[in-house]
């Protein structure tokens, strides 16, 4: 039985690299690694230039009490500056930039947890994933320690989110297919740490391959299942992903936790587990580098900080004109304007297109009225009047229209027959509605 | 600077292969989402201009080939009229985008084909300048513009209710037809106002064998259109359905004729121009609500006001007025049929 929403859309899917392996990144000369690259309070730098460090080495750290995890070297070598670098979400934030020695000289601080998975506490569990430095590893960066506890006896099972429905990305799908006894390691640990019984993987029917290699491993838990769903964009988000699955819908401003479910990524599941086995902090990740501009699209297992022309070097070059350059999905991701961009934890995604790439022969963005934004809405929205009244500032009827139930998953802006940018729209509109929301809230607290 | 010292040496280095680009210093940044689906207002009007098609071949096979130049004038004089009118208000001129095609057709398949040859050129006008371009252009059109000049045009009453008697050919090509150039006919729905059931058989009727507006005439050949829009997903079923079903269901409870109920109620949808007007001006984008909710009532509403028009009215058709003040209400229509959001619980209220 194949679980699914109502509304979205079905994309093209360009998985081009579902049959490349995971290869490792020949390690970068240098490595520039952001200290914000989770959601929370930026890390402070805890190394000065000229220092060496060691690989996995602690570079960055949060205070305790504050949201935020640390950070860490992926290589080793010798931190040659400090600088002020923008994020690829907008942020300017410090970069350590690393002088890679090459010797891979690990931490001594790296040792496996030697102990049973029985005999460990909840505590103890959420403190490792902290010290490790992972946060949610499908773009959103959200701490999992802060996950964990925020979600600690509020729920019943955890989901696992492999529905992995963005365009392109294939990072989760090869993982599953090549590492799924660290994943299902990953969730074992994860399930210990918040205490409940049940755990679903969540896979689309695009991956039937990894759906079968999941199913045989967990053939013996009572506690783990796969669940297929039928491949549809955005099937990923957690809205959708739980209403598909549960049947229950989150409610507006709530969290997945209120209906019981917390949702985790796959590679996130097999970062725990690498912290719990080996020691290792979050120091690298897979990325998966397509995109019509690339010659030979891989998916690449590549340190943290690792600059984006590094891996499309890798990847043979770049057969045409680089127009754009996405970093995560083509759908959600973000377009960043500097090519030497750092790979961060929760890069998914390094895609490069050329001008014409994906680009609608319209030449005046018109709406039409044709209802095709609103059919294919997964919040049930009416995204083109949210549009509408946005772009002539009308925010307050945005906000009567929904435009803040918004996932800004762009199934509007990707089927609209005018060429109408409705989810950008939309995002002025929210962006407009939150800051007058907030000078409302200032003017009262001075009353 | 910085980069700018970088490209000389990373292109050097990468000349060893041919055809490799570099990256440049700066990429451009634009809102997500990255890729796009192919479909744009003009595939969309052109798959509607195809599915008209069909009715308009066997309109002209009908007619004759006057039938063919009165389409003909229409199409182009809309597309010169959009044209002008935009270049005039200084807007980007877009006829390429086809919709003043549609318009120009559905205006042409909706006149008699007695109707003088300067008809779809005034119709046009009013279509275009009036009724499309002075509210703001494609999407900002409160009423139908084929719909609206079409009963523009009904000031010229009697060269708009002129029509050929069923399987007359009318070849002149004159401005304004003589009247020997033409046997004139009644339409099969002017003898059901009289509460008589026409003498068309209704198998003739459904494939095309009687009188009417220049599109109207084949009800299999509308319905064939309507069925590839379906298909290519550019309309949804509810507007027709909801707009055939209930004029259905009201000539067959209220029939006006001693006939059997059920066949006047073929006689009632398959006459007039119900099929064109349910299946290709009542789902005008701009002018038909945008929720499956939305689109049943706007449906329904035309089809109610169409019997109404049918039944009460001086005119024998009610399909243009019915769909006219349906448009009219579609804004209203879009406000109440607001689809309850995702995780909210009322209706159409923001949740704070």
């Amino acid at each position: 039985m194949a679980y699914t929403f109502s509304g979205g859309i079905h994309v093209e899917e360009y998985k081009n690299t579902r049959k490349c392996r995971i290869e490792t990144l020949p390690p970068p000369r240098t490595v520039t690694i952001p200290l914000s690259q989770h959601i929370g309070a930026p890390a402070v730098a805890t190394v000065i230039p000229g220092e060496e460090v060691t690989l996995g080495q602690k570079i960055g750290n949060v205070a305790e009490e504050m949201l935020g995890c640390p950070v860490h070297a992926s290589v080793s070598g010798k931190v040659k500056e400090i600088i002020k670098k923008t994020l690829p979400t907008g942020a300017t934030v410090d970069h350590v930039v690393i002088e890679n020695d090459m010797k891979d000289t690990p931490c001594p601080d790296i040792k496996p947890i030697e102990k049973k998975l029985t005999d460990v506490s909840t505590e103890e569990i959420v403190s490792i994933i902290r010290e490790a430095g992972i946060v949610g590893m499908g773009g959103a960066a959200f701490p999992t320690y802060a996950k964990i506890n925020s979600a600690l006896g509020k729920v019943d099972r955890i989901i696992i989110n492999c529905a992995e429905c963005e365009p392109f990305i294939t990072a989760n799908h090869r993982l599953l297919l090549e590492h799924p006894a660290s994943v299902i390691n990953g969730i074992k640990i994860l399930l210990k740490a918040l205490g409940v019984h049940t755990a679903w993987i969540a896979v689309e029917d695009n991956k039937q391959d990894a759906v079968e290699k999941l199913e045989e491993l967990t053939e013996d838990s009572r506690m783990i299942t796969v669940k297929v769903m039928k491949t549809k964009y955005p099937q990923g988000d957690e809205r959708q992903l739980v209403y598909a699955l549960t049947g229950q819908e989150i409610p507006t401003g709530k969290l997945p936790a209120d209906v019981g479910c917390v949702i985790f990524n796959a590679e996130t599941c097999a970062a725990v587990y690498k912290a719990f086995a080996n020691g290792t902090p979050s120091i690298s990740r897979v990325v998966t580098v397509d995109g019509d501009c690339v010659r030979h699209p891989k998916n690449l297992l590549v340190p943290v900080g690792t600059p984006v022309s590094d891996l499309v070097e890798f990847c043979g070059g770049l057969s045409k004109e680089p127009y754009k350059l996405v970093s995560g999905g083509p759908m959600m991701g973000m377009a960043q304007w500097d090519p030497e961009m750092s790979v961060t934890k929760s890069t998914s995604a390094v895609l490069l297109f050329s001008e014409r790439f994906g680009k609608k022969n319209v030449k005046v963005p018109t709406c039409i009225h044709c209802g095709r934004c609103v059919n294919h809405c997964p919040m049930h929205l009416m995204p083109m009047y949210i549009a509408q009244f946005s772009k002539i500032g009308d925010f307050k009827r945005a906000e009567d229209y929904g435009a803040m139930n918004c996932v800004e998953c762009g199934s509007c802006s990707y089927n609209c027959p005018g060429g109408v940018e409705i989810v950008q729209h939309i995002r002025v509109a929210k962006a407009a509605i939150k800051t007058e929301k907030a000078r409302l809230a200032s003017l009262n607290a001075q009353k | 600077m910085d980069n700018q010292e970088k490209i000389p040496e990373e292109s050097g280095r990468r000349k060893k292969t041919p055809k490799t680009y570099s990256m440049p210093p700066f990429l451009t940044v634009s809102p997500s989402p990255h890729i796009r689906s192919a479909d744009s207002t003009t595939t969309v009007m052109l798959n509607v201009l195809i599915a008209l098609c069909p009715a308009f071949l066997w309109g002209i096979y009908v007619f004759g080939i006057r039938a063919l130049v009165l389409v003909l004038i229409s199409v182009v004089s809309c597309i010169v009229w959009e044209a002008a009118a935009q270049f005039l208000l200084k807007r980007p001129v877009t006829v390429g985008d086809l919709s003043a095609a549609v318009t120009g057709m559905l205006l042409g398949m909706n006149l008699p084909v007695t109707a003088p040859l300067w008809m779809p050129v005034v119709g046009g006008f009013f279509a275009i300048v009036i009724v499309k371009q002075l509210f703001g252009g494609i999407g900002k059109n409160f009423v139908n513009p084929a719909l609206a000049a079409r009963v523009f045009l009904f000031s010229w009453a009697s060269s708009m209710s002129l029509f050929p008697a069923a399987g007359e050919k009318v070849t002149s090509l004159a401005v304004n037809l003589a009247e020997t150039d033409v046997v004139a006919g009644a339409t099969p729905l002017a003898a059901l106002k009289t509460g008589v059931l026409p003498d068309t058989n209704l198998f003739g009727m459904i494939v095309g064998n009687m009188t009417g507006c220049i599109g109207e005439v084949s009800s299999l050949l509308l319905v064939a259109g309507g069925v590839y829009l379906l298909v290519q997903k550019i309309i949804t079923w509810q507007i027709p359905v909801a707009y055939i079903g209930t004029v259905a269901l009201l000539t067959f409870l209220f029939p006006q004729s001693n006939g059997i109920a059920y066949e006047f109620m073929l006689y009632e949808i398959f006459s007039g121009g119900l099929l064109l007007g349910a299946i290709f001006m009542a789902t005008d984008y701009s002018t038909s609500p945008v929720t499956p909710v939305g689109r049943l009532i706007f449906g329904a509403g035309c089809g109610a006001i169409t019997v109404l028009i049918r039944y009460f009215g001086a005119y024998p058709e009610g399909v243009s007025f019915s769909i006219l003040i349906m448009n009219l209400l579609v804004w209203y229509i879009d406000k109440v049929t607001m689809p309850r959001r995702f995780g909210g619980k009322t209706n159409g209220k923001t949740e704070r």
